[in-house]
């Protein structure tokens, strides 16, 4: 009961938010900044990982070679990379750029590979049979037989980014990130309310134009000159890189003493528990919520209110989630298992009822047909006729969580992150380069765990 | 059994109605196939029929009830006695077969019948598939995925799903458009011996004129939403016809 007056009060510390004019004209340029840095991380996403993803997706030569090496890079996470960028491009808006750029890169390759490796082969088969080379299989059968999809999930990563813009910011990347772990460092809740509306305002006009971009793919060159822009207006401080790479030089080889070693299973397993808990408590809320904005299951003055939950959920990033919840549940675990669970109850929420809304209609009219009532239709035709993407979008899910879990630790929830940033603070670089390696390989271990479970659950709705 | 009574459909977006003054009777045991060119208003006349289509005027009567006017549950209720047979797109390929043709029964079960029949489904149930399945010809199948299964296969899922429906009237529409000439030919024939033995009203659109004239007792031709011809299989002559391919 104390606990919960506590975390009351807490709350209630965050509120009125800061809505004074000389702080809001004092915002504009940290929010066009995150805005720039967003932009221009998915302009060098877009031209480097649909190339990569269309060479894997015709199965060009070497293309098992690709597909690891983009899992290898998006194994690291955003924070990481951007602590590391920091260390070699200097302070600002460069560093959280090239982290950016690595990290979705990485991301757009990968899921755009496995989209068009998971396209229906035979029209591929018979666009080959015609003699047409790579690139006319791509642009005549892989793009347009997935289209939905790329749409889909390129809008929902540029949304991605943008919250990510504004973590890497956080640990001197730029932008508003950096606004707002001062404005609660330092106990200013207001301001922190501040900058998390504008934060979801954000997201949300992200979210917007994610829609006009499906239905107009050309809007989405708007980000090609906003990330230029970005990008010459803040060159990379060339003077420090020399400087980096000795520093980067000192990082190797990664070492742990004898005590750190002994408890490093254990930390990797708090870590795994964070994403665990955090994905089930996400799949729990999601899957209802889902339903609930789906426009082809409910009246559509159900999904919009839904959707405005699904929306506040996603747009506040995981960290900061997981520092409202440190400061109400405590310092631990549990805050960053509900930080994971309630910021991908939003993500899988919005991503599921997409997959809802995209399913093959003629099957779900055939079910009307038989005179069914809106349950059945959605048990017997749009619940199994979505549970592919369902289940793939889960698992990805699960392994941006144990990501996640990883970074959360670094504000005190808990996991190998709270190491990692303490070897961080006391510069001892070949530890924090042990923890790094750590992560990395327990995030390809969950996305080759991913890989099978995905697969089978996709088989197991059948064979009951 | 089934009466389409001056019957008119007019689409927003097109000056032309879709069906003008359409007029149709069909007894229970009796097939009636309807041909015409495309565009000629045959899709349309079998939505009206399954009620997924605003009328203009007139209307279509299910031994007596009008289909039209029937809204949330007792529409539903009517299309339980309507089983409308696709092309071979409309079933839900990550189901097993027999997930698929028990889809069939939905409309007369509550949802929680629904629900507790995919996570465990009863021996009575089971049992009822797999006639269905008996009486199409491929019993064997009962559990495959259906994704596995191969274009006529599919076809006689999607009869098998509408014997389980046990409906009065049995629409098909195109039911062999995408099918080989062989596979065409069994199709036809078990629709047609479907409908005798459970005394059905089929109508069932086609685009080949001769495989309507060799199955079907009365044959209907419909091109720009009128009927322009309406008469007994062995009276149709070759003008009849012309138009239709």
């Amino acid at each position: 009961m104390h606990t919960l007056t506590i975390a009351w009060h807490t709350l209630l510390a965050f509120f009125p938010p800061d809505l004074s004019p000389s702080y809001l004209r004092y915002v504009w340029l940290p929010v066009a900044q995150t805005i720039g840095m967003a932009s221009a991380g998915m302009v060098v996403a877009l031209s480097l990982g649909i190339p990569l993803a269309i060479y894997v997706g015709t199965r060009a030569p070497g293309w098992q070679g690709i597909v690891g090496l983009l899992s290898a890079l998006r194994a690291i996470p955003d924070l990481t990379l951007a602590i590391l960028a920091v260390v070699i491009v200097g302070l600002g808006p460069a560093a959280g750029m090239a982290a950016l750029a690595v990290f979705y890169t990485a991301m757009v390759g990968k899921v755009f590979a496995e989209l068009f490796l998971a396209a229906p082969q035979a029209p591929l088969e018979s666009l080959r049979a015609t003699g047409a080379p790579r690139l006319a299989v791509a642009l005549f059968g892989l793009i347009p037989l997935t289209l939905a999809d790329l749409l889909t999930f390129g809008s929902y990563s540029f949304e991605c980014a943008m919250r990510a813009s504004v973590i890497v910011g956080a640990v001197g990347g730029g932008g508003i990130g950096t606004e707002l772990v001062g404005a609660v460092n330092g106990l200013d809740y207001p301001r922190a309310t501040t900058l998390i509306i504008i934060l979801a305002l954000l997201v949300a006009s992200v979210d917007t134009l994610g829609w006009l971009i499906r239905k107009n793919p050309r809007i989405a060159l708007v980000l090609f000159p906003v990330g230029v822009a970005t990008m010459l207006l803040n060159p990379p401080q060339v003077f420090v890189v020399r400087h980096a790479f000795v520093t980067f030089a000192g990082m190797l080889p990664p070492l742990l003493n004898p005590k750190a070693l002994a408890a490093l299973p254990a930390l990797l397993w708090e870590t795994l528990e964070i994403a665990v808990g955090g994905t089930a408590l996400a799949l729990l809320l999601a899957l209802p919520l889902a339903l609930g904005a789906a426009r082809n299951v409910v009246h559509t003055a159900i999904t919009a209110a839904v959707r405005r939950v699904l929306d506040v959920a996603r747009a506040v990033p995981e960290i900061v989630w997981a520092l409202i919840f440190v400061v109400m549940a405590g310092i631990g675990p549990l805050a960053g298992a509900l930080a994971l669970g309630i910021h991908s109850a939003g993500v899988l929420g919005k991503l599921f009822a997409e997959a809802f809304e995209n399913v093959d209609t003629a099957p779900v009219r055939a079910l009307e047909a038989t005179g069914a009532g809106r349950l059945p239709v959605v048990a017997f035709g749009i619940f199994p006729l979505a549970i592919g993407p369902i289940a793939v979008h889960t698992m990805f899910r699960l392994e941006w969580n144990v990501r996640a879990a990883t970074v959360v630790g670094m504000i005190g929830a808990g996991g190998i992150g709270e190491a990692l940033f303490n070897a961080q603070q006391h510069m001892h670089y070949q530890e924090m380069m042990a923890y790094i390696a750590a992560t990395w390989l327990l995030v390809i271990l969950a996305d080759v765990v991913g890989e099978r479970v995905r697969r089978r659950l996709g088989w197991n709705y059948v064979t009951t | 059994m089934l009466s389409v009574i001056d019957l008119t459909v007019r689409y927003p977006s097109q000056a032309a109605p879709a069906l003008q003054g359409i007029c149709l009777h069909v007894a229970g045991g009796e097939r009636v196939a309807v041909v015409g060119p495309s565009g000629g208003g045959k899709t349309t006349l079998f939505r009206a029929v399954n009620g997924s289509v605003l009328v203009q005027s007139g209307y279509v009567a299910l031994e007596g009830e009008r289909v039209g006017e029937a809204r949330g549950a007792k529409l539903r209720a009517l299309r339980r006695r309507i089983a409308v047979i696709a092309q071979m797109h409309d079933l839900v390929d990550r189901l097993a077969v027999y997930q698929n043709v028990m889809a069939g029964a939905l409309g007369r079960w509550s949802s929680l019948h629904a629900l507790r029949f995919l996570l465990r489904p009863s021996g009575a149930e089971l049992a009822e598939a797999k006639a269905a399945l008996e009486r199409v010809g491929i019993p064997e199948k009962l559990r495959s995925r259906t994704s596995d299964l191969s274009g006529g296969q599919r076809q006689r899922v999607a009869i098998a799903r509408a014997l389980v429906q046990r409906p009065t009237v049995l629409l098909a529409d195109e039911p062999v458009a995408s099918l080989d000439p062989a596979r065409s030919e069994q199709i036809l024939a078990l629709l047609c011996d479907l409908a005798r033995e459970r005394g059905l009203a089929l109508l069932c659109s086609l685009h080949q004129p001769e495989l309507a004239m060799r199955y079907f007792d009365r044959i209907v031709g419909l091109r720009h939403g009128r009927v322009v011809f309406d008469r007994p299989a062995a009276k149709i002559e070759p003008e009849h016809l012309v138009f239709a391919s």
